[in-house]
């Protein structure tokens, strides 16, 4: 049960190690505060479509499972981005149409394929947890590196003194693509070193 | 059963209770939903024609709404003006308010816009851009300030300043609130609408 947690947090981590849901990994995490909320967004929906999903996989046809985990993904979608506008109306506006378009994250989809329809319910829970605890964690890490860098704040507060110039590309695509980039390399040489050793 | 059949029976069924739960949630989230744009909408009145307790719709069309305020005693504090128009990425909203005798722009906040962030963005910035738009002479069309000047002092009454590295962005909040001035005056002029302290009824 715990490697079935942890795997999602390094080994198989969504970001760092498969490269999925690439577009709300870059687009949202200018600030920490919607890198976050993202993050958040994205647990709903992958814990809820997961439970949802292992618990009906013997009644789908494999022909139409696609479709029908589409349709219960965006369901959730869509109950998480009322929730985001009725609720927390300024971060919902920050994030624009990336809260609807969470229904495209390959994470979500790609693990009710390879995950929940092959496993029992308590099992795709423990993914899920692992997936969307390593989602967020990798978001974090970017969008904590592109604030301070970028706006010289964190989660809104100045941390930065007068003396620090904000690094404006930081915070426009193109520090996005940067800063993974070298998180990615960070990533897989301390991949190599651990297997090594 | 056939598996077309099936096929279709899951499909439809899938389909039938996510869009009965939707619905659902749609129903309990519509009126905060609606509040939240309500309110967002009466703070930025608030902000740009300060002292008023109540407002009302004088008129509206797309993107573009009168809002006419009042104080507690019912006096005339001025007009706000709701406008929507093409920025430099994508529709910026803003509103600004002007003076009961259209002399004076009171001030402008900005309510929607996906302007460059670090760089077009700041137009949602108080020191950086906003703080220029406080008491400007809106008896004719206004001009923009480049090279931008750092205070406000510097500026005559009809200029607003740019934002650094943002020109474009600065320039269609002018062009916006140059053109929603006109069409106020107009309608004032033609008795389209009343005046803000009036009554419509």
């Amino acid at each position: 049960m715990g490697a079935e947690y942890l795997k999602g947090l390094w080994d198989e981590n969504p970001v760092f190690r498969q490269l999925l849901g690439m577009c709300p990994t870059l687009a949202v995490t200018g600030t920490v505060i919607t890198g976050l909320a993202m993050g958040l967004a994205t647990t709903f929906v992958l814990i809820f479509s997961s439970l949802v999903v292992s618990s009906i996989k013997k009644l789908i046809p494999s022909q139409v499972r696609i479709a029908s985990y589409i349709v219960v993904i965006a369901s959730f979608v869509t109950i998480a981005d009322q929730f985001l506008k009725a609720y927390f109306y300024p971060i919902s506006k920050a994030m624009g149409p990336y809260v609807p378009l969470i229904v495209v994250n390959c994470i979500i989809l790609g693990r009710q394929e390879a995950f929940a329809s092959k496993n029992s319910v308590g099992r795709s829970l423990i993914d899920a947890l692992g997936m969307s605890s390593g989602f967020i964690l990798a978001l974090l890490v970017l969008s904590t590196i592109r604030e301070i860098l970028g706006a010289g704040t964190f989660l809104g507060y100045q941390v930065m003194g007068s003396w620090f110039k904000p690094w404006i590309i930081m915070i426009l695509p193109a520090g996005a693509f940067l800063t993974l980039g070298v998180l990615l390399g960070i990533a897989l040489v301390i991949e190599r070193k651990t297997k090594r050793s | 059963m056939s598996l077309s059949s099936r096929m279709v029976i899951v499909l439809t069924t899938v389909g039938l209770i996510s869009g009965g739960f939707l619905a659902g949630v749609a129903q309990l989230t519509k009126e905060r939903i609606a509040l939240n744009i309500q309110k967002e909408i009466e703070e930025a009145i608030v902000k740009v024609v300060p002292g008023t307790t109540q407002n009302r719709k004088l008129y509206e069309e797309e993107d573009y709404t009168i809002y006419g305020g009042q104080d507690e005693l019912g006096g005339t504090t001025g007009y706000a003006i709701q406008a929507t128009g093409i920025g430099f990425q994508d529709k910026i909203t803003l509103m600004f308010g002007i003076d009961d005798s259209l002399k004076k722009i009171i001030g402008l906040t900005i309510i929607d816009q996906k302007e460059t962030p670090g760089l077009g963005a700041k137009i949602t910035d108080w020191n950086a851009f906003l703080q220029f738009w406080t008491d400007r002479d809106a008896t004719g069309p206004l001009t923009l300030r480049k090279p931008p000047v750092s205070s406000l002092e510097a500026l005559s009454s009809s200029e607003i300043n740019t934002i650094t590295g943002a020109t474009i962005s600065s320039q269609k909040i002018l062009e916006i609130v140059n053109l929603s001035l006109e069409k106020l005056k107009k309608f004032i002029s033609e008795e389209k609408i009343a005046g803000a302290g009036q009554n419509v009824n």
